[in-house]
């Protein structure tokens, strides 16, 4: 396999006077799992709507396992598994005849039950309507159906709404044993830490443009808020602490001392100097968090409060600032 | 392939429908149940009575047919269904297809069931001959599948279940409960222009009035009564009927297929 999973070059599209998605060009390479962020609205569900051929692009194109997603279609369908959004299941129909339903479709030979099982859903469950599912019961068999046939490429537009985070840890299980399989996942979310967890890449939408594709490693140092370290001790240090390389905003309240550290080694720089001279009971250390940097990519007024301290850079050979 | 499977789950799902089977019985029940009293107490004959009932089911089985058929699209839109089915395999037309299968299939059980109700009324009162039965049967099932087929090409077309129901309505309101008002209306119409001399039956004109497929049902059912299989008036015979009520089967599945080929569902 060679061609790249998802391969979207240039889409636009237009609902009346509305522009959905704007330009958009983004690929994903076999194998991967990328999370697919945005809030509400920036556009995440109409680019899968394109690739699932629910609606036509106004401009560009979008071909998947190396097939037009149009053009492609019935070959293509066969070889992806699908959770859409908003999906509906039949509410007069057993579990089980809906798992039946996408292996005939499908023309795979899956049996239904060992496919309920490892969603977790149980043998009576499977007997049960449709209808009587809870949300997270319906969202297991929507992705029991979804794993039919095998797919090599597996999309998931919000998987995790309406799980409960144990079911959101079973899916990230099921997401990364399939990963492990060979099977290329792409699945959107708004909640950051669903993806966070996962995914290897992660494209940001906002307003219709795709505004980020990296890592997230890559992607936290870019934003480069560093980490809060906070540090208990049995009596408050006198000493100046400030001329620590790399840790800003050191500051001395209620029993404990607190650094912002922008890189890893600058941690241990912190402890070691604050050990010696105060004795430390208790460390805790919060990673700048995602959400910053979610929100440094989703939200406007962001721009120009970036240049406040928070923003220095890391200096490479820990010059102190 | 796809289209059989459809036509399988739209049928386990939608024959699960209390709803519609109540509609259904309700109807059917009233159908034989007057045509019983009609049978046991009006001194007719046995085929006037099958020609009673059979004006009484081409009033009452299309808005059933209707009903039955104008949410299989637009219902699956609604729920959200459709987009797992889009996400599998089956194409558009497959389902449109698929559920003009299911949907015809569930009607025909119906309209079977309902006929035979009747005629086993009107036999065990009346006597009778099988004869009258299967065509009373044959020319109502025909009539009923080409009302499901106006319903889904109906639902196909339609963005929502509550237009889809409107159209089905407002077809329902015009092919079976004002065409003879619009026929006289055209016909009126038509000797004002001077297009057609007052009192005549032009060909063009009993081809209106063939149109709907509720009054072609009566015509083909008029005509094999009389034996008029290829009678040399098209329109007493059986053949014409039979040919508008078979373009019914194809051509609203078709237009609303076009409709929904080309839909965004967004």
């Amino acid at each position: 396999m060679t061609d790249p999973a998802i391969e979207i070059n240039g889409l636009t599209k237009q609902f009346d006077d509305v522009t959905a998605v704007e330009g958009v060009d983004l690929t994903v390479e076999s194998g991967e799992i990328f999370g697919f962020l945005g809030p509400n609205g920036a556009g995440k569900s109409t680019t899968i709507n394109v690739l699932l051929d629910f609606v036509g692009p106004t401009r560009g194109t979008a071909s998947m396992l190396g097939l037009d997603v149009s053009d492609g279609r019935k070959t293509l369908h066969n070889r992806i598994g699908v959770v859409p959004e908003n999906y509906g299941l039949y509410d007069r129909l057993s579990g089980r005849r809906h798992v039946k339903l996408a292996a005939e479709l499908k023309d795979a030979d899956d049996d239904p039950d060992e496919l309920l099982d490892r969603v977790g859903l149980s043998e009576n469950d499977a007997n049960r309507p449709a209808g009587e599912y809870s949300t997270g019961m319906s969202q297991r068999l929507a992705l029991a159906m979804a794993l039919v046939g095998s797919p090599e490429l597996l999309i998931l537009d919000e998987p995790t709404s309406g799980l409960d985070p144990n079911g959101a840890r079973e899916l990230r299980n099921i997401i990364r044993a399939e990963n492990e399989r060979g099977v290329t996942v792409f699945f959107s979310s708004h909640i950051l830490e669903q993806v966070e967890a996962v995914a290897d890449r992660v494209g940001i939408m906002n307003e219709g443009e795709l505004v980020a594709v990296d890592s997230i490693d890559r992607l936290r140092q870019q934003l480069d808020t560093g980490a809060q370290v906070t540090l208990c001790v049995d009596r408050e240090p006198d000493h100046n602490l400030g001329d620590i390389p790399n840790v800003r905003d050191v500051d001395v309240v209620d029993g404990t001392v607190r650094g912002t550290c922008l890189e890893p080694a600058a941690k241990l720089r912190f402890i070691d100097r604050v050990r010696e001279v105060a004795t430390v009971t208790d460390v805790r250390i919060e990673e700048s968090s995602l959400e910053d940097l979610f929100a440094s990519y989703t939200r406007e007024d962001i721009g120009e409060d970036t240049g406040d301290s928070h923003a220095e850079p890391v200096v490479p050979g820990g010059v102190a600032q | 392939m796809s289209v059989r499977t459809i036509a399988r789950k739209d049928l386990a799902d939608a024959g699960r429908s209390k709803m519609l089977w109540a509609v259904t019985v309700v109807v059917l029940l009233s159908t034989a149940g007057i045509t019983g009293l009609l049978a046991a107490g009006s001194g007719m004959a046995a085929g006037e009575v099958f020609n009673f009932s059979f004006q009484l089911a081409v009033t009452m089985l299309p808005i059933v047919a209707l009903i039955l058929a104008k949410g299989a699209i637009t219902a699956e839109r609604e729920s959200g269904s459709l987009r797992v089915l889009l996400s599998l395999p089956p194409s558009r037309r497959d389902i449109v297809f698929g559920k003009f299968l299911g949907r015809t299939a569930l009607m025909l059980v119906a309209t079977i069931v309902g006929g035979l109700a009747t005629g086993l009324v009107v036999f065990t009162i009346l006597g009778g001959t099988v004869g009258s039965l299967a065509s009373f049967i044959g020319f109502l099932g025909l009539m009923s599948v080409a009302f499901v087929a106006i319903g889904v090409g109906i639902s196909a077309g339609s963005a929502s279940d509550s237009r889809a129901t409107a159209v089905a309505v407002g077809v329902y309101m015009i092919m079976v409960v004002l065409w003879n008002l619009i026929l006289t209306a055209i016909q009126y119409g038509a000797v004002e222009l001077g297009l057609m001399a007052s009192g005549s039956q032009p060909g063009w004109l009993q081809l209106i009035g063939l149109f709907p497929p509720n009054r072609a049902a009566n015509a083909a059912y008029r005509a094999t009564a009389q034996g008029q299989l290829f009678g040399t008036d098209p329109f007493a015979s059986v053949w014409l009927p039979v040919l508008v009520l078979l373009a019914w089967l194809f051509v609203p599945v078709t237009a609303g297929y076009l409709r929904f080929r080309d839909a965004q569902i967004g």
